[in-house]
């Protein structure tokens, strides 16, 4: 596949804009004096990078519902879980340096009486264990959850309620103390990771650049897949599956590959926002937090992969402006968003500023469905 | 020998007591014979002897005070057994004597008037023993059990069963003669059976005892029978028999009771998911705010309860009643605002009004808690909807026994509405035929802002009754709104008989996993279960077969 | 059954919810033979068709492909990987796509998923593209999105994407619905064209079309085959007459 085709204009400016930022940030927070107007203080850092695994997971939600037709109201869930496995190994990190400094077992699983880790906390120890079983965990969830589904043919919204009712298990479930991964208080009081103690400017910004790097390494493989022959398919099962199938396509497998990579890409960003947030609890499994997701990836421009990330980063932008302003106007922000985005910006911001830009093409397919039942 | 006075299920305890009540039965019965009508000492006269003589002597007089059946007894009995009472040394009146800071008074043993403070020395106590405090218990067991109140009978009753005190036999017995009440009776007779069994009566009369125990069948009679069956003999068999015999109705009315509150969780289940499935089966819209409809609907019916408790308390009996209407017209008219407003512009496109209406849900959450605030407002039960009573061995509460009537009536109403009326005829040609609908002259928008007017409807009334089981807080909508989605998708959109199967099922099932698995881990059970469901049966239970439905 | 026999129905059964939408239907199309099937509404030629690329499962009855295929046991992606094309009544093209990539989409190649994320177009499959393009003559709208093609233009499209499998029998549901005179008669003349290397089965209603096609007739009724010959032969037979044609 040729660069161009895979870096197109959009890709090229969002890339760009990406790597200024990731640039300009690290500088601002390291080099700059705490005078300087041009600082950027090492809260803005953190959540910046939190920003950024925001979008990445709406980078993964648009691969599976911009390019596939599959409204997953349960892309928390994989997130989350990338989440768990770091968090697990940053538990494991922290050593007997706990409040009941135990050197075996987390300081939950000693307040719970257990007297030895559960099989399922071995191996989290090493890093790159913890880092695999971040992609390896949510892809096989969506891999059985994908294989059970699709074969059985649930689409549209029924498959969109299975998947809210799966998060929505999984956080009673972690919700348990007896699961073993914290129960309610979920994971938290990280010291360090590889080393790198998280309170220091300079991990700060070394987490903020992988996401960065991971987020622009997520977009060019959702770009890279949806621009083959495969993305094609993709877009022909997202618009006339029944056509697809009568063409020889095996529909289910072409919707369990991009299931499964997209979670995969979630779990992606749950670890890497774990470390930067400092704690992860079952509270990001909720069926709300998911839903959440969707809208990101609907303001910024369903399918269009680079509007699914701005999108990310607008709403929870937002989210910390007014919270911090205002706290009771936030889910009116959030519901009008929800309404106005539907009824009024079917392509999002992105479709938005490139349909009034090239004047040339008819308007007509951007324009609000307001007069269809009339 | 403090012990022998516990329990009588420990045998060793049970001989102490044994040893030490050897005459008091013997004592009682002669007092009980003394004291039958025509005995002419008056429960003064009574009373002035009990200074004098032994313990014996003063416990015999008790049980004759006891038969007196006069109930200024009561307190007098009390204030003996607590070493209160005591004889004044100038002129040897009876007074009960308290404590109060530093000072003494006293008071009239029988009225309770009081007499004025008196001096430390002044009275000079009349003694009690072990023995004599047992014999005033029984009396005072025995005074209650011929008590006029047939409900305080019953109290002292069940008292006696638990005590299984043996000194108490021959009281029970007169008592059993005397009763009336049918209930009491039954208790007493098992409360003698069980003295019966603590006394050391004949084989014979213990497999009676054993027998009549037995015929109770609760968790009561498995207590005493319990460790008479793990002895030796016939009588420890023939106990044995019956506790395997009470354990086997036990499980058929456990079961019944899981029944119960299956099908209480089924009544709550059909009534958030009912209006739902109106909305999702006729029209094909995925309303997310269905369950702010039914927080609308509860807030309603605490907006209805403030303005009775305020302006005519009396009417408070009536404000579900008068909720109800209410609610549903509130939730329905906010139903008909979304529907004009946002989904009529987005039909034919499921996902975007799922979106669209979750946008609705959040606004209608912030917007009740920024005028009712964020915390549980207190909805009020009526006298009617509070309380219990038992069927069997099952305990039924009002609430959720009314909650599952009115769902019912809500479903049968319906029903009716959708088979019976031109609304619901035009409901239906809508659903099956839009476009041949709107040929034949039905206005489909109309009939739209209506159906989904009416689902918010009832989302309301369904509010109206979450209100008496659940908090009013601005989150009870979002905790409904997926187990009511499960509902619908398990049951079959577009078929209300759907709903109705597949709630109750899951209630039941729900509540036949929760002793087993555990409250949350029986919920998520059923979750995974309707996600592996729904792969067998992509359009659940009821589901609407034929061609049509895949174009 | 003979060497030359490409679909085999045998005693086809097929009901709805107690309606019999095909009943106990036989049915035998022979390599390279253009068969046009016609009946009235709910005589169960789209169920017939249903059944024949396993979208729906017959309750009895065998649908054998060629030698000895079972054709009950494969689903949809499966009869078309066996060389079943089918044309639908509605034109469904992949409207947010171009014209081109439809064509693309349709090629005979490999259908898997790795191989279709690793998939470079080939020379050869560009030239068939255009040798396609110019026989639908699409050319001039190869890269225009095919929803935004006329009713016309997308039923052309959807017979070329038909060809660009190159299926061994092709099931065609009313093609000349929404085309011009012209372009009807330019269609029968096409199918007849490719009759002979493929199979075809043609559901029709208009019957100028199916004299154009020139081929045998099945008359379906109820399910089951009410009569089959030469469409003069068909025409004369009473009991079509009143049940189809007489109407």
């Amino acid at each position: 596949m040729s660069l161009t085709k895979l870096i197109d204009r959009r890709m090229g400016i969002f890339l760009g804009l990406l790597f200024l930022v990731t640039v300009c940030v690290p500088l601002g927070n390291l080099v700059m004096s705490p005078d300087s107007a041009l600082h950027v203080p090492s809260f803005a850092v953190a959540l910046m990078g939190k920003y950024l695994c925001y979008a990445l997971l709406a980078v993964a939600l648009d691969l599976v519902w911009g390019y596939c037709g599959i409204l997953s109201l349960g892309h928390g869930a994989f997130f989350a879980l990338g989440g768990y496995a770091m968090g697990m190994h940053l538990m494991r990190e922290i050593g007997d340096r706990g409040v009941y400094a135990n050197p075996d077992l987390p300081d939950f699983m000693v307040f719970l009486n257990w007297d030895r880790l559960p099989w399922f906390w071995h191996g989290f120890d090493m890093f790159w264990f913890a880092a695999i079983m971040a992609l390896v965990v949510p892809g096989l969830l969506a891999f059985v959850f994908g294989w059970f589904a699709f074969r059985s043919r649930v689409t549209g919204v029924y498959l969109s309620i299975i998947t809210q009712a799966m998060t929505y298990a999984l956080m009673l479930a972690f919700f348990r103390n007896e699961m073993g991964f914290g129960g309610n208080n979920g994971l938290t009081d990280f010291k360090d990771v590889l080393g790198f103690d998280l309170q220091s400017d300079a991990t700060r910004v070394g987490l903020f650049v992988c996401s960065a790097l991971a987020l622009a390494g997520g977009l060019l493989l959702s770009k890279w897949i949806t621009a083959s022959k495969l993305g094609k398919v993709l877009v022909s099962i997202r618009d006339a599956e029944s056509r697809t199938r009568f063409l020889g396509y095996r529909v289910e497998g072409y919707k369990l590959f991009v299931f499964v990579v997209s979670a995969m890409l979630a779990g992606l960003a749950g670890a890497l926002y774990t470390p930067q947030v400092g704690i992860i609890n079952p509270g990001e499994f909720s069926p709300a937090n998911s839903i959440e997701i969707v809208i990101w990836v609907a303001l910024g421009g369903r399918g269009t992969l680079v509007g699914a990330a701005l999108g990310a980063i607008i709403v929870a932008l937002s989210k910390t402006l007014l919270t911090g302003w205002i706290p009771e106007i936030w889910l009116f922000a959030l519901g009008a968003m929800f309404i106005l985005v539907t009824l009024y910006l079917p392509k999002g911001v992105l479709g938005f500023i490139e349909a009034s830009r090239d004047r040339l093409r008819p308007k007509a397919k951007a324009a609000p469905v307001k007069e269809a039942e009339a | 020998m403090p012990l022998g006075f516990r329990a009588a299920s420990f045998p060793k305890d049970r001989i102490m007591t044994r040893l030490t009540s050897l005459f008091a039965p013997i004592l009682m019965l002669l007092a009980l014979v003394t004291a039958l009508p025509g005995a002419a000492a008056t429960l003064e006269e009574l009373m002035q002897r009990l200074p004098q003589g032994s313990y014996d002597d003063r416990a015999a007089l008790v049980m004759e005070i006891a038969a007196t059946g006069d109930e200024r007894a009561v307190p007098l009995l009390e204030a003996l057994g607590e070493g209160d009472l005591q004889e004044l040394k100038s002129d040897g009146t009876l007074v009960r004597v308290v404590k109060e800071g530093k000072t003494y008074t006293a008071y009239d043993p029988l009225t309770g008037e009081s007499l004025g403070e008196i001096g430390r020395r002044d009275g000079k106590k009349v003694k009690v023993n072990n023995g004599l405090r047992r014999a005033i218990r029984s009396a005072l067991g025995i005074m209650t059990l011929r008590h006029p109140d047939p409900a305080k009978r019953l109290e002292a009753a069940e008292a006696a069963f638990k005590s299984g005190d043996p000194d108490q036999l021959e009281a029970l017995d007169a008592a059993l003669l005397a009763e009336s009440d049918r209930e009491v009776a039954t208790v007493l007779g098992a409360a003698r059976a069980v003295a019966m069994l603590n006394s050391d009566a004949t084989e014979a009369d213990q497999f009676e005892a054993v027998t009549t125990i037995a015929a109770m069948g609760n968790q009561d009679a498995l207590g005493v029978l319990l460790p008479l069956a793990a002895g030796e003999g016939p009588v420890a068999e023939a106990a044995a028999d019956a506790v395997a015999d009470i354990e086997r109705s036990q499980k058929v009315w456990g079961l019944a009771q899981n029944v119960w509150y299956g099908l209480s969780l089924g009544s709550v289940l059909m009534l958030a998911a009912i209006g739902l499935a109106i909305t999702f089966g006729v029209m094909g819209v995925i309303n997310m705010a269905h369950g702010e409809l039914i927080m609308v609907g509860a807030y309603t019916t605490f907006v209805v309860q403030e303005f009775i408790r305020n302006t005519m308390p009396e009417m408070f009996g009536w404000s579900l009643l008068i909720a109800a209407p209410l609610a549903f017209l509130t939730a329905g008219a906010v139903g008909v605002a979304i529907e004009r407003g946002i989904v009529r512009h987005l039909y034919g496109r499921p996902l975007e009004t799922l979106l669209a209406t979750w946008g609705v849900s959040l606004i209608l959450q912030q917007t009740v808690r920024s005028i009712f605030g964020p915390n549980n407002r207190e909805v009020g039960n009526p006298d009617w909807m509070s309380g219990a009573f038992e069927l069997g061995q099952l305990t039924i509460t009002y609430n959720r026994l009314w909650i599952l009537v009115f769902s019912l009536i809500v479903f049968a109403g319906l029903l009716a509405l959708l088979k019976r009326t031109p609304m619901g005829l035009q409901m239906r040609a809508v659903t099956q035929n839009r476009a041949m609908a709107a040929d034949m002259g039905i206005r489909t928008g109309w009939v739209d802002a209506m159906t989904f007017g009416l689902g918010a409807g009832i989302a309301g009334l369904a509010g109206v009754a979450l209100s008496q089981i659940d908090n009013v807080s601005p989150n009870l909508g979002q905790s409904y709104i997926v187990d009511s989605f499960m509902v619908v998708v398990f049951g079959g959109a577009g078929n209300l008989w759907g709903a109705f199967a597949g709630a109750f099922t899951l209630g039941v099932a729900n509540k036949f996993l929760e002793p087993v698995a555990g409250a949350v881990l029986a919920k998520i059970l059923v979750l995974v279960f309707i996600i592996l469901f729904i792969q067998k049966r992509p359009r659940g239970l009821f589901a609407l077969k034929g061609r049509a439905v895949e174009a | 059954m003979s060497e030359k026999t490409q679909l085999y129905l045998n005693g086809v059964s097929r009901s709805f919810d107690g309606f019999k939408a095909i009943n106990n239907l036989s049915l035998i199309i022979e390599r390279g033979e253009m068969r046009a099937v016609i009946g009235p509404n709910g005589a169960g030629k789209t169920t017939m068709m249903d059944i024949i690329t396993g979208k729906t499962r017959p309750d009895t009855g065998e649908v054998i492909w060629g030698e000895d295929t079972d054709l009950t046991k494969v689903d949809e992606a499966g009869s078309a990987r066996l060389g079943i094309g089918r044309k639908f009544q509605k034109p469904t093209v992949f409207e947010t796509h171009t014209v081109e990539d439809n064509l693309h989409l349709s090629l005979k190649a490999d259908r898997s998923v790795f191989g279709t994320l690793f998939h470079r177009t080939t020379d050869a499959e560009r030239a068939r593209v255009d040798e396609l393009l110019d026989l639908v003559r699409l050319t001039a709208q190869r890269d225009d999105l095919a929803g935004d093609l006329s009713h016309g233009q997308k039923q052309w499209l959807e017979i070329g994407m038909l060809l660009a499998q190159d299926p061994e029998l092709l099931l065609v549901d009313e093609p000349a619905a929404g085309m011009t005179d012209a372009e009807t008669m330019r269609t029968a003349e096409l199918l007849r064209d490719i009759a002979g290397k493929h199979s075809v089965v043609v559901v029709e209603h208009d019957m100028e079309f199916v004299r154009a096609l020139g081929c045998k007739v099945t008359v379906l009724h109820q399910g089951a085959v009410l009569a089959d010959g030469s469409l003069d032969h068909v025409s004369a037979n009473p009991e079509v007459i009143e049940t189809y044609l007489g109407r």
